[in-house]
């Protein structure tokens, strides 16, 4: 056999060799049920939000392990952990790194998944539920947010605590969990269990039923799509494929972030005094806190998730199209230029002190 | 004459309440069962003392020995106290004011809790207590070395293969 036929074979051997790998691990993990059509629509960006913000979150877990190997979350030893994190541990600085921008891409990329199902009318039935499903997992995201922003101890951690605290007063007996007395360990202890096991753990539960009614309603029709011609498919694998393509880049992008802006770290906090400003995706409450006291967070907490809990039963209509849904899509407009204009706003406003204000 | 045993008899119980009042509060001028009181609570005296009249270096003293002598010194680091105390005889009220508010765990300005709330690590002393400047300001460390140039590569090859691959999909 000349060397032309070789090279000619060989790719031929090698196909056959791989397909019989896969027909070998198909038949024993069933992957070919992967390859189900989905719409072509399906794998643009837009569309691929959600799998990102599952992709970030395992990659927030993986980083978060490494960290507790070396964080303590014993208060009085807590920030000299940290900063043994950043100055002395192998890789320290860099991982700490990935998982503060891993956490803010999340943020942002869970709130671009949320906007575009809305804009897309993607929630209407029969996927009301998930909807629903998919506001609780924003809800538990920026609870992961919000309590490691407290783990790192320093004072901006200590005043978000506090502000808990005072929230957990407001709630009378149901905000006991939020009360520095309760259980038998320190509150950050209690909230570095509640940040690296009951919260991964209810977030991968919501997110596999997330996912099984995903595939139960299947991909919503594209609102945007003109002709009577059904719309082409693609096999699920080959979305699979490109969320992995982009998983690279949001990698490269966090690495290039962790290691160009490594996160502050302020200094050992102190006990009753408000001199820092919450971390910019909390920031839309500062104003309002200020107005209205520590009372003004809860309550507009309560209105944002009330309000995208409610979204399905009020755009109720088979319409999907943002232009034939103008009167909800300017609502929804006002309420995000809200948000934006109360985090500009609090961005340049002095910092001010809240606790005590009711 | 009347008149005289009159004014006799109404003086005689006065006397007798007021001899009584100041033995009874004999004690207490002489700082007698002062141990009993923490020290700690004596500390927050000593400090309040000295926060609100500086001049009050004998006041703040006496407080100061009355923590020294208490029986119960929890949460107290008796021998920064000791230094306050050596402070306050050179005079030096803010110095010894910064000595016992670090002795109970808290920092100059700052209001005055319980050491067991106070969730931090203790401060070095010979570093000036944090003040909001202190607080509000943030440092990063950056990577640095041969790990920086490397890491912005490896970043920079996944970014260029994530990008080919997603167009090569389509």
């Amino acid at each position: 056999m000349s060397a032309v036929e070789v090279g000619r074979h060989q790719p031929t051997a090698q196909l056959t060799r791989r397909r019989r790998l896969l027909d070998a691990l198909d038949e024993r993990l069933g992957l070919k049920g992967l390859q189900y059509p989905i719409p072509e629509h399906a794998n643009k960006l837009a569309y691929s939000l959600g799998g990102l913000t599952l992709i970030t979150f395992v990659l927030m877990v993986a980083t978060g392990v490494y960290l507790t190997q070396f964080y303590n979350p014993e208060p009085t030893v807590a920030h000299a952990s940290v900063r043994r994190i950043i100055t002395s541990v192998s890789f320290g600085t860099f991982v700490r790194g990935f998982h503060y921008w891993g956490a803010m891409a999340m943020i942002v990329l869970i709130g671009l998944h949320l906007l575009r199902v809305f804009v897309s009318g993607s929630f209407k039935r029969p996927r009301e539920a998930n909807w629903i499903v998919g506001v609780v997992l924003a809800g538990i995201t920026a609870t992961l947010f919000f309590t490691g922003t407290v783990l790192k101890w320093d004072q901006e951690s200590l005043e978000a605590l506090e502000h808990n605290i005072e929230i957990g007063k407001l709630l009378g007996r149901f905000g006991f969990w939020l009360s520095p007395s309760f259980g038998g360990i320190p509150f950050l202890t209690r909230v570095y269990v509640v940040h690296v096991a009951v919260l991964p753990f209810l977030f991968t539960l919501v997110v596999a039923v997330h996912l099984l009614l995903v595939k139960r309603h299947g991909m919503a029709p594209s609102p945007f799509r003109k002709g009577p011609e059904p719309e082409p498919t693609r096999p699920f694998t080959k979305h699979l494929a490109e969320l992995g393509a982009l998983a690279l880049v949001l990698i490269g992008v966090l690495a290039i972030l962790a290691v160009l802006a490594p996160p502050p770290h302020g200094h050992v906090p102190i006990e009753g005094i408000e001199v820092t400003k919450p971390p910019w995706p909390m920031l839309w409450v500062y104003p309002i806190e200020d107005w209205v006291g520590v009372a003004g967070i809860l309550w507009a907490t309560v209105a944002i998730f009330l309000a995208l809990f409610i979204v399905p039963f009020v755009d109720r209509g088979p319409e999907r199209s943002p232009r034939k849904r103008l009167p909800v899509m300017i609502v929804a407009g006002l309420v995000v230029a809200t948000v934006v204009a109360l985090i500009v706003y609090a961005a340049v406003q002095p910092v001010a002190s809240h606790i005590g204000m009711g | 004459m009347r008149r005289r045993r009159r004014g006799l008899a109404t003086a005689l119980p006065m006397i007798g309440v007021i001899a009584a009042t100041m033995a009874l509060a004999e004690p207490a001028l002489a700082h007698e069962g002062e141990e009993d009181i923490p020290a700690f609570t004596s500390v927050q005296e000593a400090i309040a003392i000295l926060a609100a009249h500086p001049g009050g270096i004998p006041e703040a003293t006496d407080k100061v020995h009355d923590a020294l002598d208490a029986r119960d010194q929890q949460g107290v680091n008796v021998s920064l106290v000791q230094s306050a105390s050596a402070a306050l005889e050179q005079g030096q009220s803010e110095q010894a004011e910064i000595l016992l508010e670090r002795s109970i765990g808290v920092c100059p300005g700052q209001p005055l809790v319980s050491p067991a709330s106070i969730p931090r690590s203790p401060l070095p002393l010979d570093s000036p207590c944090p003040a909001s400047p202190h607080l509000t300001a943030l440092s990063s460390e950056p990577i640095g070395g041969v790990a920086e140039p490397v890491l912005l590569a490896a970043a920079a090859v996944m970014i260029l293969s994530g990008l080919a691959l997603a167009r090569r999909i389509r």
